[in-house]
């Protein structure tokens, strides 16, 4: 059964087509994701779209697990779970080589208190010490202040009984009102997990019973839950907020790499792993680094890179309101690159020049003035390539207009119906999706170091620049519904743009 | 205006009862959490000598955040600016409802003995006090005897 589809997809590509087959299909190798997409597709992710509910409950059997092999409090088990990545097992394994530094490094415990000195080494004593933690519901001990007795709390001056007292497991006492009061006042500025002792110096973190105890008002509490629990998806690298805005999507997967992945509630698309817009082949930190060096650069570049370029032929204004590269000047006819202004006759073959920076080979020896003009010359070179793109995808919507158009012209012509014309967005989508791609593809170069690697790198990114405006200027010229050839030009652009993720993208899972 | 909490109460009537040597602190007569306080700077230290006046403001949500503290008298200090603001982590992140008035006014007292160039709110004086202490003190005495001695 799948031979015969792949069989029947591979005549595709040699231009015998069944038509019906070709207005469903998406453009997408489908005889190569056929195979383990794991191995064919680079960018093939493996992720779920999960609600707060869902969530709620994933950390909750997390919880769980923990306190029936510690024996804790959940209140505790969320601590030291957000301490480590949610990771039980790593839990476990400190609690057995040493409880005691498990306990302080969480900031359950303070780090230096007087405790028998086998409370480090025995599991059993801080076992004990957990369960007294937990239980004892955080009222400083009758023992050390008999519930008759009143007591002074430091913060507000006041006396009162002893049995109105709270304190965590490092013994400073203060009273319930000041608890309630401080812990209120620590959740209007948005801390959650984070809340600590009220003594000087004291870093006992407060856990979250001791919280919801005192705290009463309802809204606070919400407050101090919705925060808290932003704390543990945070802290849990298998999650992921979906950027999108007002969405309350939550992402899980057990790949943590910087792929994309889309919100099934938005279609936001983001980087797994850092949560910007995604971008392959460029790792996280580089992005950051490139996208930081923009935002600095930004004034400079677009002063210098104006919005319109002259004809090199007749020299008459142009401005570029359109996707392709190939301009075409209105006014002589003239056919040149955008980029370089070059004649296109010369990037019509696999060679294209433009995406390429030479380095200067004597940089060494020029002034330092000279080395920065240099600097600022890479840089331009590849923030006007990368921008470039960017202007070219948010003109995407403009460009899908314009298809309608003409294809709407064509139709009430009578040169095809417009389910003929269909297999046009399809290529238009398949073309932003190179064009994004291949605009992510600048950053990296910029920060490769010279040598055979980058030379390779820039060589498939030429062709696939080459193919991209290849297909742009067939999208915008397209003139029957014969579409044997545009098919082509996609497939092969398609398969550049994985060649290059393959090679290149970090799958660092 | 609410009645005064119990603990500004007895804080101000600490302060006045046993007075920290080198700081006085005084509530405002119109207003109670408004004190004006006056610290000398310490001895071996480029302030020493000076008599430095500063303002300090207990807020509504006093002890739950840390009082507002300025200095009027004006001050060569990599931690204190043109303004009188001064960059005292208890006074921001490391603030605890258990501090006192009597407690931070030691601290800025401890912050005069020992500027902190690595940590600096006025730029340039922490810059000078990397490069070239010797000058940069030179100037805190300077400034100590023009703005902070009384003839």
């Amino acid at each position: 059964m799948d031979s015969d589809i792949e069989m029947d997809m591979e005549s595709d590509n040699d231009g015998e087509y069944d038509d019906d087959y070709d207005y469903y299909n998406t453009g997408e190798d489908c005889d190569v994701e056929r195979l383990d997409p794991k191995r064919a597709d680079p960018e093939y992710f493996e992720y779920e779209c999960l609600t707060v509910e869902d969530i709620e409950k994933l950390l909750n059997e997390r919880v769980e697990k923990l306190n029936t092999i510690l024996q804790i409090t959940p209140s505790l088990a969320k601590v030291l779970l957000l301490e480590h990545q949610w990771n039980n097992v790593a839990v476990v394994e400190k609690y057995r080589q040493d409880a005691n530094a498990l306990l302080v490094t969480a900031r359950i415990k303070p780090p230096s208190v007087a405790v028998t000195d086998t409370a480090s080494t025995s599991a059993a004593a801080a076992s004990a010490q957990l369960l007294r933690l937990g239980s004892s519901g955080y009222k400083t001990t009758a023992s050390a202040t008999p519930q008759y007795r009143s007591q002074m709390c430091p913060v507000c001056a006041s006396s009162q009984l002893g049995d109105k007292f709270y304190s965590l497991a490092c013994g400073h006492s203060f009273c319930k009102d000041c608890w309630t009061i401080y812990f209120e006042t620590q959740i209007f500025q948005g801390i959650s997990t984070q809340i600590g002792c009220m003594a000087q110096m004291c870093n006992v973190r407060v856990p979250e019973d001791l919280v919801l105890t005192l705290v009463t008002r309802p809204v606070m509490r919400d407050k101090y839950q919705q925060f808290a629990f932003k704390d543990y998806v945070k802290s849990h690298p298998e999650l992921r907020f979906c950027p999108g805005p007002n969405c309350q999507i939550i992402v899980q997967s057990s790949e943590i790499s910087a792929k994309r992945a889309i919100c099934k509630a938005c279609h936001t698309g983001f980087c797994f792993r850092c949560g910007m817009d995604y971008h392959a082949p460029t790792d996280c930190q580089v992005i950051k680094k490139w996208l930081t060096k923009c935002a600095d650069d930004s004034e400079t570049a677009n002063y210098i890179s104006a919005h319109t370029k002259d004809c090199p032929k007749c020299h008459i204004c142009i401005e570029k309101n359109g996707g392709c590269n190939h301009m075409q000047c209105f006014n002589c006819k003239h056919d040149f690159c955008w980029m370089c202004l070059g004649d296109w006759k010369t990037h019509g073959s696999e060679y294209y020049e433009c995406s390429r920076y030479k380095d200067n080979p004597n940089i060494a020896n020029e002034s330092v003035h000279v080395q920065a003009r240099e600097a600022l010359k890479k840089y331009l070179h590849y923030y006007e390539r990368w921008e470039n793109h960017s202007k070219s995808l948010k003109l995407e919507q403009q460009t899908i207009d314009r298809l309608r158009q003409r294809i709407n012209s064509k139709v009430m012509n009578g040169s095809g119906t417009w389910i003929d014309w269909q297999y046009l967005f399809n290529a238009a989508a398949l073309l932003a999706k190179c064009r994004y791609t291949l605009q992510y593809t600048y950053p990296y170069a910029y920060y490769m170091e010279a040598g055979s690697r980058k030379n390779l790198f820039e060589y498939q990114q030429a062709q696939l620049e080459a193919e991209i405006e290849n297909l742009s200027w067939k999208i915008e010229r397209a003139e029957t519904t014969d579409l044997g050839d545009l098919e082509n030009q996609m497939d092969i652009a398609e398969k550049r743009r994985t060649t290059l993720l393959k090679d290149f993208f970090p799958v660092d899972a | 205006m609410s009645s005064l909490p119990r603990r500004i109460i007895k804080e101000t009537q600490r302060l006045m009862q046993e007075p920290v040597p080198g700081i006085n602190a005084i509530p405002d007569e119109n207003n109670a959490r408004y004190f004006h306080v006056i610290v000398t700077g310490p001895n071996d230290s480029p302030f020493e000598g000076g008599v430095f006046k500063l303002e300090l403001f207990l807020p509504e949500d006093y002890p739950m955040s840390a009082p507002k503290v300025r200095f009027i008298t004006k001050i060569y200090h990599p931690n204190i600016d043109r303004l009188g603001r001064i960059c005292l982590d208890v006074l921001k992140d490391k603030w605890s409802p258990a501090l006192q008035i009597r407690t931070i006014l030691l601290s800025i007292q401890a912050l005069l003995s020992a500027p902190n160039p690595d940590d600096p709110l006025a730029n340039d004086v922490a810059e000078l006090w990397k490069v070239n202490e010797a000058e940069a003190i030179r100037n805190a005495r300077e400034w100590t005897q023009k703005y902070a001695v009384e003839d």
